[in-house]
């Protein structure tokens, strides 16, 4: 492999987690957790990559070490290293679930030195916040790509990327290594490894790198300003078409409440079956359904 | 709102139109003299293929995942046995081939053992002690069953025979509730501790065979997906379509299996407590006969430590007469006045079905051929007779057996089905094909009509009888009472008798 090589950012997740219905207690299953649709959608395009290139994939994991049988289907599927990165022991929020972007990325950062280009995924399925990708960037001082749907490999190094934009809209770009690529989980879908290469995969080697001392201001992060708020996480709220914009306060208040529109009364009837069923035949007959 | 979605597909496809007239990527500046990242022209234009950009530049095998194509090719390794299935069977098969020091890899569908497992039921231990001594001390066991209740039921009426002792709440301990997703997984755990090669998430296509038709391994849906060895041992459940692919199977009638559906109702641990009388890990396990109405079959409630599971049993030719569905009868089982105090505000947690053979030695399939053999649900091992309803036992004995005759077969060199004959020699000596020899006669009795309504009718209605005090009118005498409830309920005596002697035979 003379090509350059790609790296491939992989996150060991909870794909299915029980909710107590009794306590509403959150608990994760080790056997069922892996890694997200996004996360499988960026080692295919690593893979496409580096074939393309006539380079290799390094994919690297920083999470425990159950993520090693996350890397280990991704050696299967065509990877030809696994690095899981430790996390800074003692620091706050450090879980596989909860580590702050910038020491994930700190950690990944270390693994993926030289590296053209990272591919990962645009973000984890455990309320992550895309964040990692950015960070990583930062890291390796390499350029940033996100909201990625297709790839086409150009020259080794370069990289055309459609990206999605509000309203349906699309761009293409262009983008030299060093790159941080994130893109949707729908967009590919991981080859399927061969019998051989499982069982290969088995007994592989992880390479584990030990976790880097957390200094985001030495990096050039700036910590976040001000107080920062902690509250439940709260989804956006979808925007939706109002009253036309032109009309008057008490336009909209009537378009928006229904008032003043014409329509038949409730009425309550007390009758027998027999009348009953006559008056809602005449009722449906007075609104034009049996006509 | 419905004025919104005209406008924004006039939006995309003013997008679309606008993109229409840029210029196509080929006129796009080389790279080498672009920035780092480029804003380039929508790629609206593209051509559908375009979207998948990199097949032309995979190699085949990455392309196509087609195992027909590979099956010519060696696999990467080879093992003398293939067991596919990690569920109960299948691990006792692996862990006791690779205790024997035989090359076997366990082949799983699911991402992990016990994956598409229901949640559990009962366990009868016994099989487990010669396979893992003090099993007991490390299984993943919800609570053992201490109080075992057999109740049939009319729609108002229940009569219950309700056993508990204190001495299957100690070691060896008798039955215990589990959820077979853990049992799976940590029995998988002990046979891959051993020595054999787990395979997840890999399905078992089929057989693969040698020119004389012995049976040379399986095709899995994997590229280069063919695994030989010298013997397979189908433990794919149910279903089993190897077993049904070798022809082991004459008569798969659909009257020989059931409809198994499941609710898992969580309840406080304190609240299963106080309503089944237990204490600490006790465990009640309660068999129902009589509550699916006029479907064949059966009901059952187990405790967990914080749920209960209640469900029912359903022949299938009569639930698809009944025109019933299967979630009615469990709701007209919780409700029954005898069921609905133990599972009043119970929030569900799951809900699952699946199909369990219960035609018993009558559909019970050729257990062996040259270099096959089946165990588990695949060989229909599972025992309903009304008293005993047990199923994990028999497949981690047919299991084990199964692993012990395909070791001794692989040592001797012959793995035809002469040679792989010691597997029913094995159960036949054991209690596996003993009880189902001895009890085949009890699934046709227990899934009769009179057994399913009539005599429940009888017993509760005698019942009833005897325990209303009606004076002053004197004691009524038994024999007259049940003689008068037989006379109503129109059971003609030699049918009676008939079934008394089925009765006899089966579990005298």
């Amino acid at each position: 492999m003379s090509g350059p090589r790609v790296g491939v950012a992989m996150k060991w997740v909870p794909l299915r987690v029980e909710v107590d219905p009794l306590t509403g207690a959150v608990a994760a299953d080790p056997r069922s957790s892996g890694a997200s649709g996004a996360d499988l959608a960026a080692l295919e395009w690593g893979l496409r990559l580096a074939e393309a290139w006539g380079g290799e994939v390094l994919v690297a994991s920083a999470g425990p070490t159950e993520a090693d049988g996350l890397l280990r289907e991704a050696l299967a599927a065509g990877a030809a290293r696994a690095v899981r990165c430790e996390l800074p022991a003692g620091a706050p929020g450090v879980l596989p679930a909860g580590a702050p972007s910038e020491l994930v990325a700190a950690a990944l950062a270390a693994a993926f030195a030289g590296v053209a280009v990272v591919v990962c995924g645009d973000w984890s399925l455990d309320r992550g916040s895309g964040s990692v990708p950015a960070f990583l960037a930062a890291r390796l001082g390499a350029a940033q790509a996100l909201g990625l749907v297709a790839l086409w490999p150009e020259a080794p190094g370069v990289v055309r990327a459609e990206r999605r934009l509000d309203l349906g809209r699309r761009e293409v770009l262009r983008v030299r290594a060093p790159a941080v690529l994130s893109v949707e989980g729908a967009t590919a879908h991981l080859r399927r490894a061969s019998l051989p290469a499982m069982l290969r995969a088995r007994d592989a080697a992880v390479e584990h790198l030990p976790a880097p001392v957390p200094d985001p201001v030495a990096a050039g992060i700036p910590e976040p300003p001000g107080p920062i708020r902690r509250g439940p996480y709260r989804p956006r709220p979808r925007v939706l078409p109002g009253p036309d914009p032109g009309a008057s306060a008490r336009e909209r208040i009537l378009a928006l409440t229904g008032a003043e529109t014409g329509r038949t009364p409730p009425q309550t009837v007390r009758l027998d079956p027999g009348p009953a069923a006559d008056r809602v035949l005449a009722q449906l007959r007075t609104w034009g359904y049996l006509e | 709102m419905a004025e919104t979605v005209p406008s924004l597909l006039a939006q995309g496809a003013a997008a679309t139109r606008a993109a229409a007239h840029l210029p196509p990527a080929a006129h796009l500046p080389p790279a080498a003299h672009l920035p780092s990242v480029a804003h380039l022209p929508p790629a609206a234009h593209l051509p559908l293929a375009a979207h998948l950009p990199l097949a032309a530049h995979l190699p085949p095998a990455a392309q196509s995942a087609d195992a027909t194509q590979s099956a010519t090719r060696p696999a990467a390794e080879g093992f003398d046995v293939v067991v596919v299935g990690a569920g109960p069977a299948g691990s006792a098969a692996a862990l006791t081939l690779a205790r024997a020091g035989v090359r076997v890899c366990l082949v799983e569908r699911g991402p992990f053992p016990g994956a598409k497992n229901m949640y559990g039921g009962v366990l009868y231990g016994r099989v487990l002690d010669g396979l893992l001594p003090g099993w007991w001390q490390e299984a993943p066991v919800q609570r053992w069953v201490t109080r075992r209740a057999t109740m049939v039921v009319t729609p108002t009426q229940s009569l219950t025979v309700d056993f508990r002792t204190t001495a299957w709440g100690e070691p060896p301990y008798n039955g215990a509730t589990v959820y077979r997703s853990d049992l799976d997984a940590w029995l998988a755990a002990k046979a891959e501790a051993a020595g054999a090669v787990l395979l997840c998430s890999t399905t078992v296509t089929g057989l693969t065979r040698g020119p004389t038709g012995q049976v040379t391994g399986v095709r899995t849906d994997r590229p280069d997906g063919d695994l030989p060895a010298r013997v397979v041992v189908a433990c794919d459940g149910v279903n089993s379509l190897l077993a049904k692919e070798a022809g082991l199977y004459r008569h798969p009638e659909p009257e020989h299996f059931t409809l198994g559906v499941k609710e898992v109702l969580a309840l406080p641990r304190q609240d299963i407590e106080a309503r089944f009388g237990l204490a600490g890990r006790e465990g009640t396990d309660i068999e129902i006969l009589g509550c699916t109405g006029d479907v064949p079959g059966g009901g059952f409630l187990y405790t967990n430590l914080d749920t209960i599971a209640v469900g029912v049993v359903l022949q299938l030719p009569g639930l698809a007469s009944s025109g019933r569905r299967p979630e009615e009868l469990i709701a007209g089982l919780k409700a029954h006045p005898a069921v609905a105090p133990l599972v009043v505000g119970g929030q569900l947690k799951e809900y699952s079905a699946h199909l369990i053979p219960e035609g018993g030695w009558d559909m019970l399939p050729d257990l062996a051929a040259d270099g096959l053999l089946v165990a588990g649900d695949a060989a229909a091992l599972c025992l309903a007779t009304g008293i005993w309803l047990e199923g994990v036992n028999y497949a981690i004995a047919s299991g084990a057996a199964a692993g012990e005759a395909a070791a001794a077969a692989l040592a001797s060199g012959d793995t035809s089905a002469a040679g792989l004959a010691g597997y029913r020699h094995r159960l036949e000596s054991s209690f596996v094909l003993a009880d189902f020899k001895r009890l085949r006669r009890a699934p046709g009795l227990v899934l009769s009509e009179r057994v399913q309504r009539r005599y429940p009718q009888i017993a509760c209605n005698l019942v009833e009888r005897l325990f209303t005090v009606d004076n002053p009118n004197p004691k009524p005498r038994l024999l007259a009472a049940g003689r008068a409830e037989l006379r109503r309920s129109a059971v003609r005596a030699r049918d009676l008798a008939r079934d008394a002697w089925t009765a006899l035979r089966a579990f005298g």
